[in-house]
């Protein structure tokens, strides 16, 4: 009896170790990192351009270093082909289904990242490209798989988003201004390909590589007035909007012609 | 000025898009050409979808014959019999074609087929245009210097196609005992490049029904344009309904561009001499067709292509 009792509370003070240990790592049990951003809401109108939000943010911790990360809520499901050459045209020769990369990935930090954290620890907390790999389940749909197509996929997928201004990873202290030790500014664009949708922005506190403050904003992007309904319109009754759009283009078309007197055409 | 097109998700200078608007409709102006075939191209090299591009010049397209149809066939130019036949292969190439794109989009080829069909075409086009302007050119000096004697190209209808079945009158085409499988089968393809490129096929349309159907050249061009206003709308309502890449507002920005663009090409028109601009459209349309070629054929920086897939964003 007294045997079991004995392993029974040695079992429990694992057990609360372990749950305490892994409160410890979890980023919101951390001291909180007080943010605010400028604005908490894009609207995507006529004349949008991508937009661009200023952070605001005190450390809890003096002279830590600072890492923010911006990510979309949602995840995403894409088809990324690979080309090749066939004959003397290059066109797609294999095409993988892609889940777990996130439609937008951004990181902001003073320093060199490798120099911030250690690899597990970026790791464990999808800080840097190398966490999105380690995210990315990649499905051959069509064509032959080969042993480099991994490296081609995820680092042609890196270029793809970062042309469009939807990864990158910026590390300059221009960039991510600190004052005082403990006061930091800095901004995030959203490029135009931005869709609607949340967006997370986490700022993380390290000391000497472990985690010791953590906040978090959220930012909604959505499109309003005739943007918003031209797109719900197209996405939820396309064929109400194809009748729409002949429609509209023979009143217009007619009606220019009038004005005109000859077509366009 | 940027505005932000909601079906192709981007944001782009709105003088960009009506300039090219303009620089088409000025070409369609001076040349009596549509322009579809250019306007694409134009677009996807501006970094407009590809998808997106052809859609939505199909959709521009139903503007811009609209007022066009409506004058000839107010002036009794539209060969309605003729234009149904048509336009029923128009449905039919129209309704494969949005289909045939659906699947391209999926296995990630749509651009690369599309780029191959524009080569080839603008190609043939291009080819021919600077060939007969060449001719037509050397035809005017060789008249200057001796006033005479060459004909116009007489229609051969009647001798390919005589022995099809199907075989029907055409009263306003002035045609009889002519078979109604070609004019399907023309506007059968027709429509299947409508949906592919985006193109009203005017520039293959009217020299078939001249040439080969044997149509008067008034008929031709104001059936054509009946066709090509309800083809354009079939390829729309199907591009909207099943790829889901009509972006009217492209469109509507784009037409506004090649109107006021039609009108300074009409004035041109009249004060340039024929031949010699003419070879300069076929220079234009041969450059796009080398600068798609290169495109198929230089390795790309990036080897990897982007497509959304199921569920998503």
């Amino acid at each position: 009896m007294m045997k079991r009792t004995l392993t029974l509370l040695v079992a429990l003070w694992l057990v609360g170790l372990y749950s305490g240990q892994a409160q410890a790592q979890t980023p919101e049990a951390m001291q909180k990192v007080l943010t605010a951003a400028h604005k908490n809401l894009i609207e995507i109108d006529l004349s949008y351009r991508g937009d661009r939000i200023y952070f605001f943010g005190v450390q809890p911790v003096p002279n830590t270093d600072l890492v923010i990360k911006l990510t979309a809520q949602k995840s995403e499901t894409i088809k990324l082909s690979i080309k090749g050459k066939v004959g003397p045209f290059w066109m797609a020769v294999k095409q993988y289904e892609v889940t777990g990369a996130p439609f937008v990935y951004k990181i902001h930090t003073q320093k060199p990242l490798s120099q911030i954290i250690s690899p597990a620890t970026a790791q464990e907390l999808e800080l840097g490209y190398a966490s999105i790999r380690h995210q990315m389940k990649m499905h051959l749909l069509r064509g032959k798989a080969s042993p480099d197509d991994q490296d081609t996929l995820f680092n042609g997928l890196i270029k793809l988003k970062e042309k469009l201004n939807l990864y990158n990873i910026v590390e300059d202290p221009k960039r991510l201004q600190v004052t005082e030790g403990q006061l930091f500014k800095h901004y995030f664009k959203f490029p135009p390909a931005a869709s609607e949708g949340k967006y997370l922005v986490e700022s993380f506190c390290f000391d000497k590589g472990e985690l010791v403050g953590y906040g978090k904003d959220v930012i909604e992007i959505k499109k309003v007035g005739i943007e918003n309904w031209l797109t719900s319109t197209s996405q939820n009754s396309p064929l109400f909007f194809g009748i729409m759009a002949v429609i509209v283009a023979l009143v217009v078309g007619l009606g220019v012609g009038m004005i005109f007197k000859k077509g366009g055409h | 000025m940027e505005i932000y097109l909601p079906i192709a998700g981007m944001s782009i200078n709105f003088f960009l898009v009506i300039g090219i608007g303009a620089l088409v409709g000025f070409l369609s102006g001076l040349f009596g050409v549509g322009g579809g075939f250019l306007l694409t191209p134009l677009m996807m090299m501006i970094g407009i979808p590809a998808p997106v591009a052809a859609a939505s010049d199909s959709n521009q397209i139903v503007a811009a014959a609209s007022s066009g149809a409506y004058a000839h066939w107010r002036l009794g130019n539209v060969d309605i019999k003729m234009g149904i036949i048509i336009l029923s292969g128009g449905v039919a190439g129209g309704t494969v074609g949005v289909q045939l794109v659906h699947y391209l989009r999926g296995i990630g080829n749509f651009e690369f087929v599309m780029k191959v069909v524009y080569v080839l075409m603008l190609g043939l086009i291009g080819g021919a245009m600077f060939i007969e302007s060449l001719r037509a050119i050397r035809r005017s000096q060789r008249q200057v210097a001796t006033p005479a004697v060459e004909g116009v190209p007489t229609p051969k209808h009647g001798t390919l196609f005589s022995k099809l079945p199907l075989k029907m009158d055409f009263h306003r085409s002035g045609l009889k005992n002519t078979s109604a499988i070609f004019p399907f089968l023309i506007g059968m393809a027709v429509g299947i490049l409508a949906a592919l490129l985006g193109v009203g096929g005017g520039f293959i349309m009217v020299p078939a029904m001249i040439y080969v159907i044997g149509m008067p050249t008034i008929v031709a061009i104001g059936t054509d344009l009946f066709q090509i206003v309800l083809s354009c709308a079939n390829v729309t309502l199907q591009q909207a309904w099943v790829n889901k890449t009509v972006d009217l507002l492209l469109a509507l920005i784009l037409l506004f561009g090649s109107t006021i663009g039609a009108q300074f090409g009409a004035l041109a028109s009249k004060r340039l001499k024929g031949e010699q601009i003419r070879i300069l459209l076929a220079i234009i349309v041969l450059a796009m067709a080398v600068k798609l070629f290169v495109d198929l054929v230089v390795e790309p920086s990036l080897l990897v292509s982007i497509a959304p897939g199921k569920g998503g964003h």
